[in-house]
């Protein structure tokens, strides 16, 4: 423990002994969050990323690009704000789309691979975790978080294309099947059959823009951040609205029906344990 | 035992089977239905007829490859629930990709992506090429996907692969040169190790922060007014380091990618289009006068007004529909098509009874009842014509001549189901 840690103790106010629980509680809050903010964003994604970074073969140029930094960034946005107002924690972000990629990972294995036997070839996911580490990154630096949904959520949404295609260039070479040119992520897609989801279903690179590079990679990528800013701030914005809870008195009817005692306080002052900066 | 020690064993009973509910949830436990019954009968009998559906082995190991072919045709009366097949895709149902897809064909032209335009009225014929990869027995059809209708199912045989799953690869040679050795594990390590590394740092990340006093501690600190004691100047060199990293990282591993990988393409995503099977001109028509579903009988009764327009005499030898074959036993060519392979399942032993098997003339016009009765109707879920909102059935007829030459013709109409044996009598 260093001086820095001694000073927040001693301006926190507690005593030795309760210095010593709150560690306890620590801990015990830290793992039931981290299964809270897995479960909320593990859901989150699979309601709004879907199929998009289910499968191999749906990880086209356009809609992948630009789908999944701007579902991903609503929980990490909302989760930042949240750590950020109340305890000055940067870690919201990162702690989102670290925990993502875990439930993720084991649901490939259990699920897809256990129950459907696709191979984990068809089925390995992007992340949007280098963005995450950016976006807490710039919070910590500027303390702001209108600065950061201008700069941080543009790298976020920049950074998600670069930092996987790191990984998954391999998926996009040329291979021959049937007489047909396509790419090896096509031809898994192909060879492992998905009976409930035909080939037609997937949405490939609708439009014709492109960059001079014959590409709507960057076009996409650049959307992207665009539209990451402003889903940033809304999603702040309902992160500082849930560390606003309040608890407001209920009268003594409402108390009966429920087997509380009736004739309790019920004109007591809301309660206000959070603030927002 | 005393009522306390009761309680005690009771209550670790619950326990004990709640974890072992619990842990039972975590196994993985494939499904072996695919739900082909679970189609509205009115999809299955209207849609798409599969025909001269063969399997060329049902018994192989893994590695070893199965091929289903046959003919569907496309049904005129085709329910207005359901969106015409202007856009389909040709696959196989099976209990997850327990077989690999080899190759597939529509009208021998591949059939790798989707398929548009294809003509209601008109037939198509089909090849599927399949790999065992997983030991067991699995149930494999053909599917037509047809994009705003779903998936119909045609007729499914089980197929016995014998052998170990570690035996089976899929090599491929990219067109630059690069050989995969398997492609169930292509990339993946690649995959997994990068992300490691950026776990790794988001790990570092994290317990940069949470290793100090955390949650009561800077809550208070908040509440005085502290929070230059919450984020350090040595905090903030460490995020300044961290963005450096990140951006480096990002940039120069993306850099080396592009040009490890100098030939990339996209997916590929079009479609492609084929001209329907010749079409033989109509050699007899069929009207549908009535339609009945006995319901305590399980018999499906059909009067149809026939005409032979064809120069030689007619009959009636098979009735199809929603996969099952109702065949005329007293047709020995009709039986004789029935492939052995077929599954006997969807061949109802009672067959087709005809009220009048005579041969129908050349130009004749007969009435003629059809009876196809068969516990069949209930086990494959296709009497909930009581529930749909289409109740109208349809089938194909196939008749044959003197010579065994084989013609086919739709037949479909209202179908009106009847729920006793006093209104069966009054019909009848």
């Amino acid at each position: 423990m260093n001086l820095n840690d001694l000073a927040i103790l001693k301006v926190s106010g507690l005593s030795p002994q309760a210095i010593k629980w709150s560690r306890t509680l620590d801990v015990l809050i830290v793992i039931v969050a981290a299964f809270l903010i897995w479960a909320v964003s593990h859901i989150s994604f699979l309601l709004l990323g879907g199929d998009w970074d289910f499968f191999i073969d749906w990880k086209d140029r356009q809609y992948w690009i630009l789908i999944i930094p701007i579902t991903t960034i609503t929980m990490a946005a909302a989760f930042q704000a949240i750590f950020w107002n109340l305890f000055r924690l940067p870690v919201g972000a990162t702690a989102s789309l670290l925990l993502l990629l875990v439930g993720t990972w084991i649901v490939r294995y259990h699920s897809w691979q256990g129950l459907a036997f696709f191979p984990i070839s068809l089925v390995v996911p992007g992340t949007c975790l280098m963005g995450a580490l950016v976006l807490d990154a710039v919070l910590v630096l500027s303390r702001s978080w209108l600065v950061t949904g201008a700069f941080g959520a543009v790298l976020y949404g920049l950074l998600f294309y670069p930092s996987n295609w790191i990984y998954m260039a391999g998926y996009f070479q040329p291979v021959q099947n049937m007489g047909d040119m396509t790419s090896v992520a096509d031809l898994i897609g192909y060879t492992f059959p998905r009976a409930g989801t035909p080939e037609y279903i997937r949405i490939i690179e609708r439009g014709t823009l492109r960059t001079f590079g014959d590409t709507p990679t960057w076009v996409s990528a650049f959307f992207s951040a665009f539209a990451c800013i402003f889903l940033y701030y809304l999603f702040w914005g309902l992160g500082v609205l849930a560390c606003n809870s309040r608890f407001f008195p209920v009268g003594d009817r409402f108390k009966s029906i429920y087997g509380g005692k009736s004739g309790a306080a019920d004109s007591e002052p809301a309660l206000k344990p959070g603030v927002p900066s | 035992m005393s009522l306390r020690n009761r309680w005690g064993l009771r209550a670790g009973l619950v326990q004990l089977s709640v974890l072992l509910t619990l842990l039972g949830s975590l196994l993985p436990t494939p499904a072996a239905a695919h739900g082909e019954r679970a189609t509205e009968p009115y999809i299955r009998t209207r849609t798409v007829h599969w025909y001269d559906v063969t399997w060329s082995s049902q018994k192989i190991n893994v590695s070893d490859t199965v091929t289903v072919e046959g003919k569907f045709h496309l049904f005129t009366d085709w329910p207005d629930a359901a969106t015409k097949p202007e856009l389909a895709f040709l696959s196989n149902a099976s209990p997850g990709a327990v077989m690999t897809r080899v190759e597939s064909y529509i009208n021998g032209m591949p059939a790798q992506q989707s398929v548009r335009q294809l003509e209601i009225g008109r037939d198509y014929s089909f090849k599927l090429v399949m790999r065992g990869r997983i030991p067991g027995r699995w149930h494999l059809h053909p599917v037509l996907n047809v994009h705003g209708a779903g998936p119909i199912v045609g007729p499914g045989h089980w197929v016995d692969v014998a052998g170990s799953a570690a035996d089976f690869k899929v090599p491929v040679t990219t067109m630059t040169g690069e050989v995969i050795d398997d492609l169930q594990h292509y990339g993946v390590a690649r995959v997994q190790w990068w992300q490691a590394g950026y776990a790794l740092l988001a790990i570092a990340w994290i317990v940069w922060w949470i290793r100090r006093p955390l949650i009561v501690p800077r809550w208070n600190a908040i509440k005085k007014g502290r929070e230059d004691l919450l984020v350090t100047r040595t905090d903030d060199r460490v995020a300044a380091g961290l963005l450096v990293v990140v951006l480096v990282v990002v940039i120069a591993g993306y850099r080396y990618t592009t040009q490890k990988y100098e030939y990339v393409v996209p997916l590929q995503a079009g479609s492609f289009k084929t001209k329907p099977l010749p079409q033989e001109s109509p050699v007899v028509t069929v009207e549908l006068k009535d339609a009945t579903y006995d319901v305590p009988g399980r018999s499906l009764r059909l009067d149809v007004e026939i005409t032979n327009q064809s120069g030689s005499p007619l009959r009636v030898g098979e009735f199809s529909t929603a996969n099952l074959r109702f065949i005329n036993q007293s047709l020995d060519v009709a039986l004789a098509g029935v492939d052995p392979s077929f599954p006997k399942d969807l061949v109802p032993g009672s067959g087709l009874r005809i009220s009048d098997d005579s041969p129908v003339a050349p130009g004749e016009t007969r009435k003629l009842r059809l009876e196809a009765t068969d516990a069949a109707w209930e086990t494959e879920r296709l009497v909930s014509f009581l529930t749909n909102v289409d109740s109208r059935v349809g089938g194909m007829l196939f008749f044959f001549d003197g010579g065994g030459q084989r013609h086919m013709a739709e037949v479909s109409g209202p179908i009106v189901p009847v729920f006793t044996q006093l209104r069966l009598a009054e019909k009848s």
